[in-house]
């Protein structure tokens, strides 16, 4: 059923612009791959050559070896999210849906289901224009599943969504990949790839830096540490004043440095702290490999969502 | 084939736009047609109220609005995927785009069916009890259904262009802007002020096929109407074959 997407040398120029260069890769059925990597790094571009949107200059991008243009049944083999604002404001959620299902001739019952999966039932017909940018994201989502594929490919899949979207979207797409679908999702939301993942792609200025599996770029990673505290300014000045750097997370924390380490300097000056665990920081491993990349002479390229 | 034409023809039904769009030119249809229909008495008129192809002419004339709409309803069905992005999922769903394009020619090919008819549902009975109540002759004659039957052809084909046109321009504020200035302004005054050439020009096919000939060609420099037809089929198939050529090639970005 399921089936592996493949790209090969892929390549596009515009013009003197090298928008992606050379890449090769691998995403396998019962996973979920994310195609990692700051904005303008190739991203959308390298998923818009493999489903078809966009020639490459050179090179292939194909499932289970066939380009999208050959597959027989790309909606059933294919689902695809690209973009949440492609739907027509005026149109309600499931007309959009309805014209999807009958130009890939699939069950009249195809959208109602979707609907009802992504959690859209109530607001089937309600005009997409009414939607918040969340519930255009799970239109487009329920748009991906219509044709009940066996492979998935996701643009940004987590924007807009809120924080129980994101849980719900986690969890969907876990089931999915367990499944045996072969989940295909590009990202800049590091510590979203984090929980969801279990293979990357780290691109970067076109150009594919790191294939791996999660747990290899896990344990090239190193350790930093999540705290939870109730004077996060205080212990903030605190790791300032010790040489560690952080950020301010939801929860928290999140601070280069062992949990040992943000302990004791939590302990030096009586902050008192409500929980403390050791991560392996991701996003520090991303940032790494991106400033590799800027280091080798490529333009500069502030990555968002990296501080 | 059969799908996507489905498919096409529910997204026009499913917006508010396309709808509201039609019925505003039915509106256009009777006041056009009024101003062909001379008043009791008149004189220096290009059709009297006694000549037997004033009906047709009429009818003809009023032609003019659900023209232009055919025009900007084509180039709509494919700008409007662009704006709103829905030409990706158009495309996941069919990628060999050529098969797009047809679906949407063949669609707007029977909207033009549709509108030709509300067109006349709406403008003959109107323009007969107009010309009926100012004392004219109502001839429902050889020219009244070469007229009908011509705009059966020439609404469908604009669809046809418009669509064309959309998928090469792409940018809907461009292509809107591009079609009213095109058939409201360049053509009629390049038609009316210089008839050797405008004679040449698309809209003039359409004075020709629909009758309109008499009310702004009194001088008869038009083109006559096979070679009238002949141009348009040239129009339309310059017009299909740039689509179809540029189309399947062009990146969505």
């Amino acid at each position: 059923m399921a089936r592996a997407i493949e790209l090969s040398g892929l390549t596009k120029t515009f013009g003197d612009f090298v928008a992606v260069d050379d890449v090769s890769a691998v995403a396998l059925p019962g996973q979920v791959t994310a195609l990692l990597g700051p904005n303008g790094a190739g991203k959308t571009t390298t998923l818009r050559m493999l489903l078809g949107l966009v020639a490459p200059s050179s090179g292939t991008a194909t499932f289970d070896r066939r380009r999208y243009e050959e597959l027989t049944d790309p909606v059933g083999q294919v689902g695809a999210l690209l973009e949440a604002s492609g739907c027509h404001p005026g149109r309600t959620a499931l007309d959009h849906l309805r014209i999807l299902a009958i130009a890939a001739r699939l069950p009249q019952e195809a959208p109602e289901r979707v609907l009802d999966e992504t959690g859209l039932a109530a607001d089937a017909r309600r005009r997409v224009g009414e939607y918040s940018l969340g519930m255009r994201q799970r239109l487009g989502l329920a748009a991906a599943m219509l044709g009940d594929p066996s492979v998935l490919v996701l643009d940004e899949p987590t924007n807009g969504l809120d924080p129980p979207g994101i849980r719900w979207l986690r969890g969907y797409l876990r089931r999915l990949a367990d499944e045996g679908r072969t989940v295909l999702l590009s990202s800049h939301a590091l510590s979203e790839v984090e929980l969801t993942a279990d293979h990357v792609l780290v691109l970067a200025h076109g150009r594919l830096l790191r294939s791996s599996t999660l747990a290899e770029f896990r344990a090239e990673a190193g350790i930093g540490s999540r705290v939870r505290t109730p004077d996060p300014d205080r212990l903030g000045a605190a790791l300032d004043a010790a040489g560690h750097t952080y950020r301010l997370i939801e929860v928290g924390l999140a601070v280069d440095a062992a949990p040992e380490r943000v302990g004791e300097v939590a302990a030096a000056h009586g902050v008192v702290l409500h929980g403390l665990v050791g991560t392996a920081d991701l996003e520090q491993a991303f940032f790494r490999l991106i400033q590799g990349a800027d280091r080798a002479g490529q333009p500069e390229s502030a990555p968002e969502a990296v501080s | 084939m059969k799908a996507l034409v489905l498919a096409e023809l529910l997204k026009s039904r499913s917006t508010r736009t396309q709808v509201a769009l039609v019925l505003a030119t039915l509106a256009f249809v009777p006041w056009t047609a009024a101003l062909t229909i001379p008043g009791k008495g008149t004189e220096n008129v290009p059709v009297s109220l006694d000549d037997p192809r004033l009906l047709a002419v009429a009818v003809g004339n009023s032609f003019g609005a659900p023209l232009v709409l055919m025009l900007l309803l084509g180039g709509v069905a494919f700008t409007q995927e662009f704006r709103y992005g829905t030409v990706t999922s158009t495309y996941l769903v069919e990628p060999r785009r050529t098969r797009i394009l047809v679906a949407k020619w063949v669609t707007l090919a029977l909207v033009g069916g549709v509108v030709t008819t509300l067109t006349l549902m709406v403008s003959v009975p109107f323009s007969a009890a107009l010309i009926g109540f100012r004392g004219g002759e109502v001839s429902f004659g050889a020219t009244f259904w070469t007229m009908t039957a011509a705009g059966f052809v020439v609404l469908p084909v604009f669809g046809v262009i418009g669509v064309a046109l959309g998928a090469l321009v792409r940018n809907q504020i461009t292509a809107v802007v591009a079609v009213l200035v095109w058939m409201l302004a360049l053509e009629q005054l390049v038609i009316t002020s210089y008839p050797e050439v405008g004679r040449w020009m698309p809209g003039a096919t359409t004075f020709v096929l629909l009758q309109m000939g008499p009310s702004v060609d009194p001088d008869g420099k038009l083109l006559s109407a096979s070679a009238a037809a002949l141009l348009l089929a040239a129009y339309t198939a310059v017009a299909v074959f740039l689509a179809l050529r540029l189309t399947p090639k062009r990146d969505v970005l």
